[in-house]
């Protein structure tokens, strides 16, 4: 009996919280988005950005937190799978989270998620200034001689980065040695050192040894070139034909909210979102800053973060490196 | 040359940033006074100062300003840890263990008031020598350390686990070495840095980040040092002085000298990894009583005494951001907390810093001393009314700030549990006499040692001459061979019959 009434009481709660947030529309007090990485990286960064542009469009503020650690951001997503599905906390990701799952950092498919992707930075294949190779074709005519020995860095196993050389390397035919680092800036100092041969990490990252002499770029992964210290860095799809079945594999950061969440709420923040991304100071802060802007949200980005988790995940099966099989989430082959 | 005016015009460049900014003045002011108070209180020490910071600020405010109140913290806790070394003979941290030596004879034969103040003079142009040091050096190095690659970095890793451990033994060398290695041991527990494999997380999910540096700085030197407090209540007498702080001119010139080189001694082992401000203050205390005419009188209230260690404990610090900036490897302690502070704002210490951040330290470095001057001068009553404070008052608000802080860096609870795992651990092994230092610079540098290592010998495809065919790693090899050899009972004795037979 005791048991019934508690629940009657909490039925009663239920529904007298449903109706009193009904009586207010959404957003009527301040939202707050947990970024899952450090403050001051790229996830951090954009966040901060997209939220302010975003505020302008909102009645409310927004305020932008930090909540780390766990494995591929897994802290981060757990305390916003925990708040309420009502578009008061948002989370600010990467494409690098929907490793989380496999890694058995929390137990849902990345779907669990509505993501906004606000932009990423186009990944290049890049050489130390004094390497001896000055073409793509050099360099991959180098490693099919002697397939496995020159050493490559791409940030950790399983990154972005190394997703991106797995791909170049089927795409080209040839192999490296993949040498993991912590973060892409351990990578790129390796690179400079000469422990490394080559070096595969974003265009936003390598910008200031570009531009300082210290890297020498070989070839943007993506379909398009790019233009960086006065000159332009080829695309690799114009070296090798095929590349276009494994790349590009881009970055994608940006924040999502639980695709629980009410219709309503979805497209108060999606018609935010579009104002912001459509504003100058995303754009202006897009191309100071190497990164290529993204804008798409809902539906079209569940697609892409799909694409991304079933690539991902199965890139880490076949290394080893999951805890979790990617078919028992769910998640399909590429 | 050029390029130590570069330099020199990128310090200005830095300092006018910092001084137009209003800002600044907030953050230099309350955190050098805190500094000052926490070094004052006996039990606080200049690390749980800065590690107390960290937690608190370095996500929660740009690290442009977070770098001011954990700098001017660390300046201002090594000097105020002089306030109860002269006046109450118990040294406020162990920075200042040498200080007392001198300072309290000192202050018994009255002379407290000159004592203070020559201390803070010294102290003053003790950390502008060693910020001026970390300004040219770092760049010297920055130079170098384009060439170090992994089996340089593992080596170096190594030697700053076993260093710390040799030099902050009280007793025993290899107990020293042991938190090392029980630091090192902790450093591989969560996600392996090569091939991303879980270890030791027994199948918890917040082990598979690993142990995270603040809630660790924070057990390691708080939790021990806090319960030792409460344990022991050493209430020492307040020896009063009546003569004038403000140091005479021709006193300053008379020691110069002094000052002068206990500044450089300071900044040279303020660069070695992991060794600190304390063995800073004794070795150049060690050298002034060799070295000086009167090196009698040290220990029966010598101002040059007083000057050896004080001068040398506050230059440590700019040679402790050296290697920090530079490898990401702490020179000292409260360094360890600073590369916390580092890592939660994702600046990777290392060749590719932002030189911007550098210059920054430097000018936050020279403002942070002249108000440690400043207030040292004027406001010295304010902090001997703080030595009134009774350890059962402020310990207790002390842990409830470790916890608060250690639990808003945003890890959750578990943070909190580890911090408490870590402190219980620590406080046993500090009645064990095991250091604690070491087993921190363990858990930061064990990381760094584990992938460097690893990674070598990917590239070598396992050969292990990638550790002696580079004459940088040979180098290193050589020094890490002969700094365990040096501490085996057998060569000890062999050292000793040699020199027996050479007298």
């Amino acid at each position: 009996m005791k048991l019934t009434l508690n629940k009657i009481a909490v039925a009663a709660m239920v529904v007298g919280l449903g109706t009193a947030a009904t009586a207010q529309e959404y957003p009527y007090r301040d939202i707050t988005t947990a970024v899952v990485w450090g403050a001051g990286g790229g996830t951090d960064t954009i966040n901060r950005m997209i939220m302010a542009e975003m505020e302008k469009h909102l009645p409310v503020s927004i305020n932008v937190i930090n909540q780390t650690g766990g494995v591929a951001g897994s802290n981060g997503l757990v305390y916003v799978e925990n708040q309420p599905d009502d578009g008061y906390t948002l989370v600010g990701l990467s494409e690098s989270n929907v490793t989380a799952a496999v890694q058995g950092g929390w137990d849902k498919k990345f779907d669990y998620w509505y993501p906004f992707i606000v932009g990423g930075s186009p990944d290049l294949i890049s050489v130390p200034a004094n390497s001896p190779y000055n073409t793509l074709e050099e360099l991959v005519d180098a490693a099919k001689a002697a397939p496995g020995t020159i050493p490559a860095a791409a940030s950790g196993a399983g990154s972005i980065h190394h997703l991106n050389l797995l791909a170049i390397e089927q795409g080209a035919g040839a192999t490296f040695k993949f040498v993991p680092y912590k973060g892409s800036a351990p990578g790129q100092e390796a690179a400079i050192a000469g422990e490394v041969a080559l070096v595969v990490t974003s265009l936003a990252e390598q910008a200031a040894l570009i531009e300082g002499g210290q890297l020498k770029p070989l070839a943007m992964l993506t379909p398009e070139t790019a233009e960086i210290a006065g000159a332009t860095i080829p695309s690799a799809f114009s070296v090798y034909d095929g590349l276009d079945k494994y790349l590009p594999l881009k970055q994608a950061i940006g924040f999502a909210i639980h695709n629980s969440a009410s219709d309503d709420i979805k497209a108060k923040l999606g018609a935010a979102f579009e104002e912001a991304i459509a504003s100058d100071t995303v754009a202006d802060w897009a191309s100071a800053n190497n990164y290529d802007v993204g804008g798409q949200y809902g539906e079209e980005a569940q697609a892409l973060f799909s694409t991304l988790e079933s690539t991902f995940a199965y890139t880490l099966k076949d290394l080893g490196a999951t805890t979790v099989d990617p078919m028992s989430l769910g998640i399909t082959k590429p | 040359m050029d390029f130590i005016f570069m330099q020199l015009a990128g310090f200005g460049g830095a300092m006018v940033d910092l001084v137009v900014d209003p800002l600044t003045y907030v953050y230099l002011i309350s955190s050098v006074f805190l500094g000052i108070a926490f070094g004052a209180l006996p039990g606080l020490t200049a690390t749980l100062a800065v590690t107390i910071l960290t937690g608190f600020f370095s996500n929660k405010i740009p690290l442009d300003y977070s770098l001011i109140a954990l700098l001017g913290a660390y300046v201002g806790a090594i000097y105020g840890g002089s306030y109860p070394s002269i006046l109450l003979n118990i040294p406020g941290t162990a920075a200042s263990a040498a200080t007392a030596m001198d300072g309290y004879p000192l202050a018994k034969a009255g002379r407290g008031g000159e004592a203070l103040g020559l201390t803070t003079t010294a102290s003053f142009i003790g950390t502008v020598i060693g910020t001026f040091a970390l300004l040219i050096f770092v760049w010297v190095l920055l130079l170098v350390s384009k060439n170090i690659a992994s089996p340089e970095k593992a080596l170096l890793a190594l030697f700053g686990i076993l260093l710390s451990g040799t030099l902050m033994s009280e007793d025993l060398v290899i107990k020293g070495w042991i938190a090392g290695l029980v630091g090192l041991a902790m450093a591989m527990v969560g996600l392996d840095p090569l091939l991303s494999e879980p270890r030791y997380t027994f199948g918890w999910s917040y082990l598979m980040s690993g142990f995270q540096v603040v809630p660790v700085l924070m057990g390691a030197f708080a939790v021990p040092q806090i319960i030792e407090g409460l344990r022991h209540v050493q209430a020492g007498q307040l020896t009063e002085f009546s003569d004038r702080i403000i140091p005479r001119m021709s006193a300053i010139k008379k020691y110069l000298p002094t000052i002068g080189r206990s500044g450089l001694i300071g900044t040279g082992v303020g660069a070695l990894p992991g060794v600190g401000e304390d063995v800073a203050g004794w070795v150049s205390y060690g050298v002034g009583k060799t070295v000086s005419k009167n090196g009698k009188k040290f220990g029966k209230g010598s101002l040059e005494g007083l000057l050896s260690s004080e001068t040398a404990n506050n230059a440590c610090i700019g040679g402790a951001l050296i290697p920090l900036l530079v490898l990401g490897i702490p020179g000292s302690p409260p360094a360890a907390a600073l590369m916390g502070a580092f890592k939660i704002n994702n600046v990777i210490p290392g060749p590719t810093i932002d030189p911007e951040i550098i210059l920054r330290v430097v000018a936050i470095l020279v403002l942070a001393s002249l108000t440690m001057f400043i207030m040292g001068l004027f406001t010295a009553r304010i902090f001997i009314k703080i030595l009134r404070i009774p350890q059962t008052v402020f310990l207790p608000i002390v842990m409830v700030l470790t916890t608060i802080g250690s639990f808003s860096v945003g890890g959750g609870i578990n943070d909190l549990y580890l911090m408490l795992g870590v402190g219980f651990v620590a406080y046993f092994m500090n009645l064990l006499k095991y250091p604690i230092a070491p087993l921190v610079i363990g858990v930061i540098l064990g990381g760094l040692f584990d992938e460097t290592f690893r990674r070598s010998l990917l590239i070598s495809d396992g050969d292990m001459s990638v550790f002696i065919s580079r004459p940088g790693a040979a180098i290193l090899v050589t020094l890490n061979v002969a700094l365990i050899l040096s501490q085996l009972p057998a060569t000890k004795r062999t050292f000793k019959w040699m020199k027996g037979r050479l007298v």
